[in-house]
């Protein structure tokens, strides 16, 4: 576990000290600041943070990637990978490492945004309460750590940052794909298989306010397979 | 300290590492020789555990790499080729990562940082990101790193790569010196500076070892002819030449420079005719044959260059044969 917080922290940190992370973060707060000040801070409507974590779910899409795409690509395009898995820490610990640095950042990334309930506290008549508003903080961060396992296990794949970005997006994709038109395609039986691996459905009931632990879970263990094929993928390197 | 047995490497149907075996101890400096494609980066990536061996074994102080991958990394520092480095992270903060990654207590790890920013020579540069530093600093740096924890192994994949002569000449008191409580394994091409810095070199080719030995058990062993320089006045060149070509035991002569109305001449001796002393006293025989006095006669040892050019060509042969 200390070789795992040891490669967070400096993975973390060099968000920081590159370029891309801060663009990362301005992108997506420029987009999240969009849909506050356009869609949700409307005068005369009624003022309500369940839209923006709608959109904010959207804006992740291409952002998450973004965050991912180098983890494990950049290590192995400039041979610091080398390094790495000549140290004692081992692969699932290293892919642990890279995974909860990149969260830490997503988390970071979502904290200014928590202003906005500030704002409309200020501005608007009704409070935000504080159960639905975790239930929309959750909506965005449960399913973005779902999105950067899948976006670690595809930067663990090439030493390609693009083409990891490319991998992350596409998967995610043809997941919303699959959640929204697998209903209408799909044999009357299968619904409720569907239905229950549905995220999109999960991400509405976070949205609504309800804070569900089997949806909490249903994310969390989503998130373990990504990494577990991350780590088999470095060993699978390692095995040459 | 380090026990190579047998060890081979499959890349599909391909057999890179046909066999390497040797073995290195404390306080010595082995080179890893051998023409590109040889099999040194494949077998020290095996040796650090980047990757296993198809076959063989490979132990660090009775440690299976294979079996206790874990336990032999730590007695591993490995600078690859190129020192790869993070480039937005200052120096220290680069060491201190690694201290972190291998484990080095807190109470410990200011003592080992200290020791190695004094290794790499960085104390004046800790504070700088690592992207604005010299290839010569990134090197240095990336040296540091690899000896930070105190490993009994160090591998250093062509450590003088790309660096001027003095940062060369640096690099090879820096290994010295980490060479007096470690053992040190290098690979390189540069021939003159693994004969300046190794105590031993182990010569690799087509993924076979051609030969382990010290430099001058090699230059004994394999080098294919001995030859002398012989200084004369640049008037008797001529005479000299004709003279000296046509003694028994003289494969050949090569005029080498003209300095202040003086010739150097390089013989070379045909050891299989006789001992090269004989040869060499025959040489002169044969000046004074001519009435030429040579101002100078001195016994030339073959540098290890070729020894290498010699083997490789005997392998060669051996493989068109």
């Amino acid at each position: 576990m200390s070789a795992s917080l040891t490669i967070a922290r400096r993975e973390l940190s060099s968000y920081f000290r590159l370029p891309v992370g801060w663009f990362t973060i301005a992108l997506f707060l420029f987009l999240c600041g969009c849909v506050f000040g356009l869609i949700v801070l409307v005068p005369g409507k009624v003022a309500s943070l369940r839209v923006f974590f709608g959109a904010a779910g959207w804006i992740l899409l291409p952002v998450v990637p973004a965050l991912s795409m180098r983890l494990f690509s950049e290590e192995m395009r400039s041979g610091t990978i080398e390094p790495l898995v000549t140290s004692p820490a081992r692969e699932f610990s290293i892919v642990l490492g890279k995974y909860l640095g990149a969260a830490s950042m997503l988390a970071l990334m979502l904290l200014p945004t928590l202003l906005y309930a500030v704002i409309l506290a200020r501005v608007s008549a009704r409070v935000p309460e504080p159960g639905p508003l975790a239930a929309g903080y959750l909506s965005l961060l449960l399913p973005g750590l779902f999105y950067l396992s899948i976006g670690t296990f595809c930067s663990a794949l090439t030493n390609n940052q693009t083409l990891a970005f490319l991998a992350t997006l596409f998967i995610l994709v043809a997941l919303m794909l699959a959640s929204a038109l697998g209903p209408a395609v799909a044999p009357l039986w299968l619904h409720p298989v569907l239905a229950w691996f549905s995220f999109e459905t999960r991400i509405q009931d976070f949205a609504k306010g309800v804070i569900d632990l089997r949806h909490v879970i249903f994310f969390l263990i989503a998130s373990v397979l990504p990494l577990t094929l991350a780590g088999v993928t470095l060993r699978a390197r390692r095995l040459g | 300290m380090l026990e190579v047995r047998d060890i081979h490497k499959w890349y599909g149907a391909f057999h890179a590492v046909r066999g390497v075996g040797f073995r290195a101890s404390r306080g010595e400096v082995v080179g890893l020789l051998g023409p590109n494609g040889a099999g040194k980066t494949t077998t020290i990536r095996m040796i650090t555990g980047v990757f296993p061996p198809s076959q063989g074994t490979i132990l660090i102080d009775g440690v299976s790499v294979l079996d206790q991958p874990e336990e032999s990394r730590r007695r591993i520092g490995y600078l690859p080729e190129s020192a790869p480095l993070y480039p937005e992270m200052s120096v220290l903060g680069y060491l201190n990562y690694r201290a972190r990654l291998f484990d080095i207590p807190g109470r410990d790890r200011a003592d080992a940082l200290e020791r190695a920013l004094t290794i790499g020579s960085l104390q004046d540069v800790r504070r700088k990101r690592i992207g604005t530093l010299s290839k010569g600093f990134r090197q240095r740096v990336g040296l540091a790193a690899a000896a930070l924890h105190h490993p009994g192994l160090l591998v250093l994949d062509e450590p003088a790569n790309g660096l001027d002569p003095t940062q060369i000449k640096h690099m090879r008191e820096t290994v010295r010196e980490l060479a007096r409580d470690s053992c040190v394994l290098l690979s390189s091409h540069i021939l003159s500076e693994v004969e300046l810095t190794c105590d031993r070199v182990v010569i690799i080719a087509s993924g076979r070892v051609l030969a382990d030995g010290t430099p001058a058990e090699l230059r004994r062993a394999h080098a294919s002819d001995a030859s002398m320089l012989i200084e004369i006045t640049e008037s008797e060149a001529t005479a000299a030449i004709i003279s000296i070509r046509s003694t028994p035991g003289v494969s050949e002569v090569d005029s080498l420079k003209t300095d202040n109305g003086c010739r150097t001449l390089r013989v070379r001796l045909r050891p299989e005719h006789a001992a090269p002393r004989d040869t060499a006293l025959a040489v002169a025989r044969s000046l004074h044959g001519v009435g030429v006095v040579p101002r100078s006669l001195t016994s030339e040892d073959p540098s290890l260059e070729r020894v290498f050019h010699a083997l490789l060509e005997t392998q060669a042969s051996g493989s068109a044969a």
